[in-house]
């Protein structure tokens, strides 16, 4: 449905991308990640047609952004970053508005019934835009790229500025329309990314530097296990307690807890399981145990890690 | 045809939400007709000519840079541009009723200041020739100014950077249209002033259009003028290069 193929923008003599490629098939979900500034937002305005890439080639839908560029329009619902809505419009003229110059003329009245009650405008119809709380204005725009029942959709940054509540809201929508569409949607919340697609491309510094399923990115970059003790007793008892456990290659401690209290995450290599010979010893020394876990490398850590070109995160393991 | 009515429908509404547009045409009919009734009452002639003698100043250098100053500007600033250029209607459609829009208000407030003729009419037996000439003149003056406007407000954010660049550049075509700014341009490099005096200034085929004359290179100069701007501004925001 969506194919990069080498593709590079610049802005003067800033890179934005640099020779990205992918390609989405149809019914897909994926979600861009990457810190502010990889690239995001510009592999999505060159997909809509807004910007022009400097170099490769693009197409939606076997349609060339540059040589097509109405053809790919049509099929492409856009909900750019910075919301697109004329403040002094009212929110059913704003969808009348984008209704008609999208096309919609027979079917419009269906349309624009049935996206009021996805986005759930219908208390706001008569409102002005600009005197409209965020969360309403974002699904109003929300609404705008959906109007015309589009087979591909481009969120970026959906949930930006929206309280949990409403970023539940906007979540359940877009996994509601995914049987049926294509679409990509940035985040910079990774367990966000996590929870909605079916695929990640993680962009920094404007190239793809992953791409795959949340558990095989994180298989991919995970090279420890880790397991977290707290307990009630002194750090020297648990330093001497712990050295007769093999295969332990770090210990970090926990500065942050009170006297008394000792916490730490010992780290193994990816093959090696602490789990067994560290319960052995709570057991044999009758510690008075606070916490005891097994770590998962998050989607953070794994952005971190990708991002800064394996280095490890400050503060080791979380 | 039917998307540029869509735009062009959004567009000339939007100029009565905001209150700057009343706000300029009562600026705009007032500033004109007062300046007219001075003159008007102290010659004591049943004609126009003081009244269109200033207009290619006060609508290059005030009135249409601000309507046209939002065109682009508002639209980049908001990031409705986004929206806009991802609509599946041609770039060309998008100008062009965005343009239409802005010249039907620049009409609207035009109108306004017909009050003076129909005065004219029950004081005196006016000349209705130079009166149609010096209106004809205005339409076509401000359709040159607004294209002029639409194409520089894509370069900006800034509304009031719009305003500004697109005042200096219609200043430009008015004075080198006078006679003595030509000559000390030649005093510079000879022939340029004179050059651009016959073929890019505004003001003498303003003022030929305004005394009756009706010139077709005239109006050639106009049409041609207009539609190169137009032509630039869709180019411009073809290349889609943000």
């Amino acid at each position: 449905m969506i194919e990069l193929q080498n593709v590079g923008k610049n802005y003067g003599p800033i890179q934005a991308l640099n020779d990205v490629s992918f390609s989405i098939k149809k019914g897909e979900i994926v979600g861009f990640v990457g810190p502010n500034g990889a690239g995001k937002s510009t592999a999505m305005k060159i997909i809509t047609t807004y910007t022009m890439p400097s170099s490769g080639s693009v197409s939606v839908g076997g349609y060339d952004v540059v040589d097509n560029p109405l053809e790919v329009r049509r099929i492409i619902g856009y909900l750019p970053e910075t919301a697109p809505l004329y403040a002094d419009m009212l929110v059913y003229e704003y969808l009348q508005f984008v209704g008609r110059a999208r096309h919609l003329n027979g079917n419009f009245r269906k349309q624009y019934d049935w996206v009021v009650e996805a986005a759930g405008l219908g208390s706001v119809l008569k409102r002005k835009i600009g005197e409209l709380s965020k969360g309403f204005k974002q699904r109003t725009c929300l609404a705008q790229a959906l109007i015309h029942d589009p087979d591909v959709l481009i969120l970026d940054e959906p949930t930006s500025g929206l309280d949990p509540l409403q970023i539940i809201g906007i979540r359940k929508l877009v996994k509601d329309l995914a049987h049926e569409k294509t679409i990509i949607l940035s985040t910079h919340i990774l367990s966000e990314a996590a929870a909605i697609s079916d695929r990640i491309l993680m962009i920094h510094n404007g190239s793809i530097v992953a791409d795959g399923k949340f558990e095989d990115l994180v298989k991919q970059v995970s090279d420890r296990n880790s397991i977290y003790v707290s307990a009630k007793l002194t750090k020297k008892e648990f330093e001497s307690a712990v050295k007769s456990i093999d295969g332990i290659k770090n210990i970090i401690y926990d500065e942050a807890l009170p006297r008394g209290v000792v916490g730490a995450h010992l780290v193994s290599d990816p093959k090696t399981d602490l789990t067994a010979s560290v319960n052995e010893i709570i057991r044999k020394q009758k510690w008075d145990i606070l916490s005891f876990a097994r770590e998962q490398l998050s989607l953070e850590d794994a952005f971190i890690r990708l991002t800064q070109g394996g280095s490890q995160p400050e503060g080791g393991v979380k | 045809m039917n998307d540029m009515k869509i735009i062009f429908k959004r567009e000339f509404e939007a100029y009565f939400y905001s209150p700057i547009a009343y706000v300029f045409s009562v600026i705009f009919i007032f500033l004109n007709t007062g300046l007219y009734m001075f003159h008007f009452f102290f010659f004591g002639n049943a004609d126009m000519r003081a009244f269109f003698s200033s207009l290619p100043l006060v609508l290059g250098m005030i009135f249409i840079p601000a309507i046209s100053m939002r065109l682009w500007s508002e639209e980049k600033k908001l990031g409705t541009v986004e929206l806009l250029l991802t609509l599946p209607i041609k770039t060309v459609h998008i100008v062009l009723g965005k343009y239409l829009a802005s010249l039907a208000f620049y009409l609207v407030a035009l109108a306004g200041t017909l009050t003076i003729p129909i005065v004219l009419l029950f004081l005196g037996k006016p000349d209705i020739g130079p009166i149609f000439g010096g209106y004809f003149g205005s339409i076509l003056l401000g359709a040159f100014f607004l294209a002029i406007g639409i194409f520089i407000s894509a370069f900006f954010s800034d509304q009031i950077i719009s305003l500004i660049i697109t005042s200096l550049v219609c200043g430009f075509f008015v004075l080198i249209g006078w006679q003595y700014v030509p000559m000390v341009v030649d005093g510079w490099i000879p022939g340029l002033g004179s050059l651009l005096y016959n073929y890019v200034g505004v003001t003498r085929h303003f003022n030929d259009i305004e005394r009756g004359v009706i010139d077709i290179r005239s109006i050639i100069y106009f049409l041609s003028f207009t539609t190169l701007f137009l032509y630039l501004n869709t180019k411009v925001l073809e290349r889609r290069n943000y």
